[in-house]
Formats: structure tokens, sequence, C-alpha cells
């Protein structure tokens, strides 16, 4: 139903839009004004079950603006049953004849996919680190290290910008191949080549331990009272002087917690969790209980259940 | 007292930042230096006539020689370049690349002693008290790079004079990149003050 201007009534009437003859009828006087309008919406619908040869669909994926010429693409495909060498014939063979600027793009942009989707991360990280990756391509100095490494330094680069920053154990867990060592000296390089080419407009702020205390505490699936107190701990203990990772102090302050709870968490789960090993994380213990009372919120916990925290 | 290190925060009554004689005093760890002698050495020989010389070609292509006073090791190359590491002071460094070309030329190679340069000045400095590296990050963004996770130091360069500054949590400092003494006391005078005011308080 819309309102436009009917020539034949001389006043803007309501019209109606006839899906079935692509029509657009006037309904006071029934004059066609538009005929043989063009449908763009999707033509099939795509099941994820469903798939193999007889798929109708005959339109592509969206077009992606990172790639050369959009992500258009016609390929010469085999034809069903009867001659299974026409891919050797002549089109077949030019087709494939490699000179596609984009292969490698496309694949990088494939294998960032993989590793998001592995981590759980939303689109618009996926997205940027694409962005990222594109800026930083083929450039000479990045062609000699692991190019796993340098989609890992990306995905991180993304995350941090989106304020949602992993830990580079975290990318390591889903970068085959890539080590800790190699992600950091990939990731120095992409900042300072991002920094030349866009003038200085990085904003990267320093992790804290409270961006990754939200994520830690739901993989060990802590109550709500402890994830609170947890955070409340953490922002407390910016103020001491510690001089431990921000990730060590996290687990150290989580494993205080679930001490003081009735749901104690073992050493080794919030290893597992954190990726922080045993052995910082008692370290990082020793370093924080002489300061567990001004750490633990009061509501938590009383004075004398700290006292019962076991000593280091 | 004349406040010639004009600091931030006016409340700061400390005559450690006032008073410049009071401040702590980087100490020289390492001078680098590099000799040209102008010739072409045979590694071999020297290694073999010379004491204290070390030389696996498969590893580096250099001989190492170390001599005890200045307590110093040098890496020979066969173009006649030497690379002389781990004198205290300028001045040691220049003494000590002049012994290393006379122990040369004793071996009976014809040593002229070109292009003496020192390339790199390493410095360490305590502030005394710990410092907070996060609030320091956010506040000079632009010179700095703090990533606890990859190395628990700040690093701070500066762009006059060009050194690189690392600062950690204890509040121990290491300057180095300096080509000349001068420029580890000025980036030291330049940084004190900054570091002062993200002091950890207790």
């Amino acid at each position: 139903m819309a309102d436009s201007f009917c020539p034949d009534c001389k006043r803007p009437t309501e019209v109606v839009f006839d899906h079935s003859a692509g029509d657009t009828v006037c309904s006071e006087c029934g004059l066609v004004l538009e005929a043989h309008s063009i449908d763009e919406t999707s033509e099939w619908r795509t099941f994820a079950n469903e798939s193999g040869d007889n798929d109708p669909v005959r339109v592509g994926g969206p077009s992606n603006p990172l790639l050369a010429d959009g992500g258009l693409s016609t390929v010469i495909s085999k034809p069903n049953g009867s001659s299974g060498d026409l891919l050797n014939s002549s089109l077949g063979r030019w087709q494939n004849r490699g000179a596609n600027p984009d292969r490698s793009l496309i694949q990088a942009f494939k294998t960032i996919a993989t590793m998001s989707d592995r981590l759980g991360l939303v689109a618009t990280i996926k997205d940027r680190a694409n962005e990222i990756y594109k800026k930083v391509e083929d450039q000479k100095p990045l062609r000699g290290r692991n190019q796993d490494a340098i989609l890992a330094a990306c995905l991180y680069i993304a995350c941090r910008q989106e304020d949602k920053p992993r830990t580079v154990k975290e990318i390591c867990s889903v970068a085959n191949g890539a080590t800790k060592k190699e992600i950091g000296r990939a990731k120095e390089y992409i900042v300072k080549q991002l920094e030349v080419e866009m003038g200085q407009s990085m904003e990267m702020g320093t992790i804290h331990a409270g961006d990754f205390l939200r994520r830690f505490c739901s993989h060990l699936g802590m109550s709500h009272q402890a994830v609170k107190a947890a955070q409340e701990a953490v922002q407390k203990s910016e103020e001491l002087d510690i001089r431990r990772s921000p990730i060590s102090i996290a687990a150290a302050v989580i494993y205080i917690i679930t001490q003081l709870s009735d749901d104690k968490k073992l050493l080794k789960d919030i290893s597992l969790a954190t990726g922080v090993a045993e052995g910082t994380i008692r370290n990082s213990y020793k370093d924080l209980h002489p300061h567990a009372s001004k750490l633990v919120p009061s509501w938590y916990a009383k004075v004398e259940d700290l006292k019962n925290l076991c000593s280091p | 007292m004349a406040d010639t290190d004009q600091v931030m925060e006016p409340s700061i009554d400390n005559p450690f930042i006032s008073s410049p004689a009071l401040h702590p005093r980087p100490t020289l760890q390492n001078v680098v230096s590099t000799v040209n002698f102008g010739c072409t050495l045979d590694l071999k020989a020297i290694v073999r006539h010379a004491r204290n010389t070390e030389y696996n070609p498969k590893r580096f292509a250099a001989a190492m020689m170390r001599i005890r006073e200045p307590k110093t090791t040098a890496l020979i190359f066969s173009s006649g370049k030497i690379v002389c590491t781990g004198a205290k002071t300028e001045k040691q460094s220049l003494t000590a690349a002049r012994k290393y070309a006379r122990i040369i030329q004793k071996l009976g190679f014809d040593i002229t002693f070109n292009d003496f340069k020192i390339q790199n000045i390493v410095a360490s400095c305590d502030v005394g008290c710990p410092l907070s590296l996060v609030r320091m990050s956010t506040f000079h963004g632009e010179f700095l790079v703090y990533e606890p996770e990859l190395f628990p130091g700040l690093i701070y360069r500066m762009k006059k004079p060009k050194v690189a500054i690392l600062v950690f949590p204890s509040g121990k400092i290491v300057i180095a990149g300096a080509q000349k003494t001068d420029e580890i006391f000025e980036a030291f005078k330049n940084i004190y003050p900054v570091l002062m005011s993200f002091r950890k308080t207790k």
C-alpha cells in the first residue's frame, strides 16, 4: 500500500502492488501505473544440510569491497556425468590460469574467518582484521615471516582496536603453528606499518586485567556474586605495587575469590581457563596474599574467612 | 634552589625532583665501537698466534678476541673491520681498540687506525621508587610501547636525543642507543620528572 500520483484520477491515490504479476495498480480507477517490476529478493532459500549437485542458486555471496573486483566470480564447472575430462579442455584450463590477483587475499581471509570462528568473535572484528591484513599484505619484510603469525597478529590487533582484547595465548591456540614470540613480533611490525600509513591514528590502549576477567570467569562457571567480587578486586589491585602481567594477576584474583566461596576451583582449572601456568598463578598468589584484605570487597567475605585463606 | 627542571605537578615537594644535584646518576654499562684497520686480515693466522682468540667459521664469520684491561671483547672480521664491546666508558673503548690494533700489528699486519666511531652506549639507573607503567602508557602514547604480555618493561623512544629508554615497574631503567655520554645524561634529565610523576604511591 503506497500513495502515488495517478494520471487518470489526477490526484495522489492509494496504490496496490500486485506481486504475482508485478503490477502497481491504482485502487480507485484500476489503472496500471507500472508493470513488470523486477523482484530483487532472494530467488531460492538455502539450507545448511542441503547441498550437492542440485544447487539452483544463481548468485554469489555479498560483494566484498576489500577484494579487487568486488568478489565477482564465475567459474567453468564440470558438466554432469558425461565426459569428466572437460576440465582439461581449453575453457577449463583458461579458468584455472591462476592469474587471479586476489587468490592469496581470499585464502588469507578464509584463514582469518576460521580463526575468528574458533574464538567466537563477531563479524566486526573479523572484518577489521581483514582490513588490517589488506593494508599490510605483500610487503617485503613480511614475506619472510610465518604467514600464520601475520594473520594471527592482524586478528589480535583487530580485537584490541574493538576494545575486546584477547590474550596472545588465546590467539595462539587457534593459530596453527605460530608461537607467541612470532605473533608478538608480527604485531609490532604491523602496528608500525599502520602508523606510517594512517598517520598515528592507532588507538590501542594497554590491556588491563579487568578486560579479560569476565571471559575467564564465565569459562570457569563462577557465580554472579563471585564475578562482581573479582572485578572489584582487580580494580583495587591496580593501585598496588605488583609487578606481574595483568593476565597472571587476573588468574590469581580468580583463585583468591574462588577459594573464599563455596565453589572452589582447582589451580588446574584456572590454569586451563586463563592460559597462565600453575606455577605462575601460585607465585602471583604469593604476591597478592598480603594484600588480600584490601582487595576482596567486604560484602563478599569477612575478615576471618580471609585468615582461612591458605598461606602460599 | 634553582628550579631548572620544571615538574608537572607543582605540589611535589620532593627535593629529589626539584634539585638536579640530588637526582640519581645513570651508570654506563657498555660502550660499543667500531674501527677499520684498513687491510684484510687472515683470521686463521690470528687465532693460531694470539692467546685469547676464538674462531669458529661455521658458526660466525669473525674471530673473537678478549683482553683483560680494559675488560673487552672484539669481533675481528677478515675485511679488517672490528667491533669492540664491553668497555665502560668512551675513553676505555678507545684504549681497548688501540690495544687490539697493537696486538694485530704485532702479528705482522699493516694496521692503520681509521674511522673509530662509538656506535652505542648503554646505561642503567634506578629512580628509587616503583612506577605505574599503566598510567604512563595512557598519557604519553606517541613515544611509548607497553605490552605487559610480551615484555614487562615499557619502551620509550625519545626523539631528542635519539635513545630508547626501558622503564621497569621496579623503578629501574635502562637507557640505550646513545652515541655520546652526554646524550645519556640529557635523556635522563628529560625523563626523570616524567617518571617521578608516575610513581606508585602506597
